[in-house]
């Protein structure tokens, strides 16, 4: 009786608990902040790199921030416009790939984590693939480094974009996924 | 005696007058508590919830309306940012069109329509429940989203690409599309019980020229639904398909058509105005009739005008798309058109003057409201002529003049007689008179306030203040008009709540109202206010197109209807003679099950298209009990 009392009661805690981590988790998924604070912004750029160029530890303040850049649409989304605006498809195209590699086919030359992508379109990689520091403000890489690893990601995220109002070559990233990982 | 004792088929001849309403109230009554509340199919219960839902809708629009007037009362002011901003007047736009102006006028018709055509209760009484939760749930989902803080930010129409799959990022415009789904499902569902219950349940002898007004007004209204509805439908479902599917109906590159969107939502949208606007003639021509102590002058002209309204509603759709580059011979035909609605709508506004020069009005409050109706309904008319022509058009589209235009129409074309229909209803629906002095107040605040509010707006417009935007410089020299405009519309909100105030309290201390309180001449003041659950102990036969003036002294009625199980009365669509006598739904839990179901699959929707398929199995349990036979026969000649 007591232990029957005690688990409606954690079940009522549960619910109530779901609900609140559930709404919480819808507003990080649709927040907007179109400005990041100065401060903030150049914490972003805090990132400890392994000595090889690949992996390590993301800034703290990204954590801090909920991780907004690989999870909230908003984020994604201006991730794919800066993807199209700054001619990342005449590389890679809509992520197949062309004279730069792939970036759906599962393989990371440079590693999967955001960590990784961050530091590739920052400092840029042997090979041809140029640095973006003095083009693009940190966040703005954090958007782009976010969209780019959901491009590739094996399960379609529902944060995840949508189709373009383009010639599709490809499923949209919210249909992954796009290619099977090579063999 | 109990009931089980009476013998089967019990007809209402067959007792003596209060044993017969005593049998009726058994058979129709709604249990009391929480079983009553969720499984009642009468048609009272469920509009009296549709029209405090929707009134409930347009204060909270009301606020947002007010939020966003502090936002623009001064120059580069920091009270919103532009997401929020932009949040809030979608919210405000898609809320009080979807939310409360469509449901609200339907919600009057579900109420009044079967008590004016004099029978028991509405058609599909049980579609009607699950109409009601339908409009509930999408009401909910709006406004929860906007709590979230992830509420729809593309404006009330939604154009694409912004709410399209590469510009609107996230949920929020598939939150909207799907608030739409809601709200054109609850819609097309009273639209067909209207339309039944008016063509075939008018008492005896209320053939269809004996029709009163608004009966008229509430079936052409149905009509327009159920042709206006599906347009939106497709529409809403495209986009929903295109965000989440990757399908091409809106992408120009795939071989789709961003102008798609505009045609197909217009076709519903530009009907949507007169769907609002149509009921409410109806309002008014009840109400100077009564007041006028006379009938409205040209019932055939007004009724003529009314279908000639509702032709025309659909031909002049393009006048919202006159700057996207369309040809010229369409521009000419679509300024025509919209030019001539003006033709039968002058002709019904010279039938009321009409009436009132020719009757002796008495000035009670929902009279004056619909005098306010003439003074901004005519303003917002023929500012309305002039954005119909092609080169102003393109000079203010998209500015405030155009918002005050058609809140000139809306409001005043929809919203003063809503109020003073409100107002004269009210002691039908509650039993209770509200106050006449309180009422004087809230027209006479309304009037003003609203006029000042709205009126500057159309000189913003033309010195070129665009609407949507959430903030301006100061050397744009608006910061005066739009301070004054801010103030008045305190003004307006003061009015709104003396309205609100008034009807709060003369539902619990207004004076008892009793059977026909303003002297009208239709049959819902013929029965007991407010009307028992089987609405009249007898259904009353109709001689004349205004019963309670010309049968002065007692009302002939029909008999026969069993009183031990649901019975109404099927009469012939043109001149009303019986027909049958056809059994009319019990209470039911289902139609609020079949909602939940149904809501539950159109939310989750929004996130993985599976959700069609697997949320359809409850759905099909749910419906499945809902026509659960009961072994007994339907009808009897």
């Amino acid at each position: 009786m007591r232990l029957g009392v005690r688990i409606k009661l954690g079940a009522r805690r549960m619910a109530i608990l779901t609900s609140a981590v559930l709404a919480l988790a819808a507003c990080e998924r649709e927040e907007r902040s179109t400005r990041v604070d100065p401060p903030v912004a150049a914490a972003l750029d805090a990132v400890a790199v392994m000595p090889n160029g690949i992996g390590g530890r993301p800034p703290e303040v990204h954590a801090a921030l909920g991780k907004p850049y690989r999870s909230n649409a908003y984020q994604l989304s201006q991730g794919k416009q800066l993807y199209e605006w700054f001619g990342c498809q005449s590389c890679h195209a809509d992520g197949q790939g062309g004279s730069g590699p792939s970036l759906i086919d599962g393989w990371w030359e440079y590693g999967p984590d955001l960590v990784s992508i961050y530091v590739s379109i920052r400092d840029g990689r042997p090979h041809g693939m140029p640095s973006f520091r003095n083009r693009l403000t940190n966040d703005q890489i954090w958007q782009l480094a976010g969209y780019i690893q959901v491009l590739g990601a094996y399960s379609a995220d529902t944060a995840a974009p949508s189709r373009s109002d383009r010639p599709q070559t490809r499923p949209a990233e919210n249909r992954a996924p796009a290619t099977m990982a090579p063999h | 005696m109990s009931s089980d004792a009476r013998p089967r088929g019990l007809r209402d001849h067959q007792l003596d007058d209060a044993a017969g309403a005593e049998a009726l109230e058994r058979t129709w009554r709604t249990p009391s508590g929480w079983r009553g509340f969720f499984t009642t199919v009468d048609h009272k219960i469920i509009g009296r919830r549709y029209i405090v839902t929707a009134f409930i809708f347009l204060a909270l629009g009301g606020i947002l309306g007010l939020v966003m007037r502090l936002q623009l009362a001064w120059p580069e002011a920091r009270y919103l940012d532009p997401d929020l901003y932009n949040q809030i007047f979608t919210m405000h736009g898609s809320n009080m069109m979807f939310l409360f102006a469509v449901p609200v006028m339907e919600a009057m018709g579900v109420y009044l329509v079967p008590l004016m055509v004099g029978t028991r209760n509405i058609a599909f009484p049980r579609l009607n429940a699950f109409s009601y939760w339908i409009y509930l749930a999408g009401g909910l989902l709006l406004w929860i989203s906007f709590a979230l803080g992830m509420a729809p930010d593309v404006g009330w129409f939604a154009y694409v690409p912004l709410s399209g799959p590469q510009y609107g990022a996230g949920k929020r415009a598939d939150i909207w599309a799907q608030m739409i789904t809601f709200t054109e499902l609850s819609a097309l569902a009273v639209a067909v019980e209207i339309v039944v219950t008016v063509l075939k349940q008018r008492a005896p002898g209320m053939s269809l020229d004996r029709m009163p007004l608004f009966v008229w007004t509430m079936l052409v209204t149905a009509f327009v639904i159920i042709l206006a509805m599906p347009a939106i439908m497709i529409a809403s479902t495209s986009l929903i398909l295109d965000r989440l599917v990757g399908t091409h109906f809106f992408n120009p590159a795939e071989g789709g058509d961003v102008l798609l969107w505009q045609h197909l939502f217009w076709f519903f949208g530009h009907p949507e105005v007169y769907i609002i606007f149509l009921p409410a003639v109806g309002m008014i021509s009840t109400i100077l009739a009564t007041f006028s102590r006379r009938p409205v002058f040209g019932y055939e002209p007004m009724v003529l005008a009314l279908v000639g309204t509702a032709l025309l509603a659909f031909g002049l759709w393009v006048h919202h798309m006159f700057t996207t580059g369309l040809p010229r011979v369409a521009e000419g035909f679509f300024t025509a058109s919209s030019m001539a609605i003006a033709v039968p709508s002058g002709l019904q506004i010279f039938c009321w003057i009409v009436t009132l020069w020719y009757g002796r009005p008495v000035y009670r409050t929902p009279l004056l409201y619909v005098l306010a109706f003439f003074f901004t309904f005519i303003i917002g008319g023929m500012t309305g002529v002039m954005v119909a022509s092609v080169p102003l058009d393109t000079q203010l589209h998209d500015t405030y003049f155009v918002v005050a235009h058609f809140h000139y129409v809306l409001i005043g074309g929809a919203v003063f007689p809503l109020l003073g229909a409100v107002h004269y209803w009210f002691p039908k629906i509650t039993g209770r008179m509200p106050s006449e002095r309180l009422g004087r107040w809230s027209v006479a605040l309304t009037f003003i306030g609203f006029n000042l509010t709205f009126f500057p707006m159309h000189l913003l417009g033309l010195q070129g203040m665009t609407r949507r935007i959430y903030t301006y410089q100061a050397e744009m020299g608006w910061g005066g008009l739009n301070l004054f405009v801010s103030l008045s519309a305190l003004v307006l909100a003061a009015g709104f709540l003396v309205f609100f105030v008034n009807l709060g309290r003369a539902a619990r201390h207004g004076e008892p109202a009793g059977d026909n309180p303003w002297g009208a001449p239709t049959l819902e003041w013929a029965t007991a206010s407010p009307p028992p659950p089987y609405n009249f102990a007898m259904i009353p036969v109709v001689r004349s197109a205004h019963p309670l003036w010309d049968d002065e002294e007692v009302l002939p009625v029909a008999s026969g209807l069993r009183v031990d199980r649901r019975e109404l009365l099927v009469t012939r669509v043109t001149d009303a003679r019986p027909e049958a006598r056809e059994s009319s739904p019990r209470n039911s839990i289902w139609p609020f099950w079949s909602a939940v179901a149904t809501t539950i699959m159109l939310i989750s929707s929004i996130f993985t298209p599976w959700a069609v398929v697997w949320g359809a199995v409850p759905i099909a349990i749910a419906l499945t009990f809902w026509f659960w036979p009961r072994g007994m026969p339907e009808e009897e000649s």
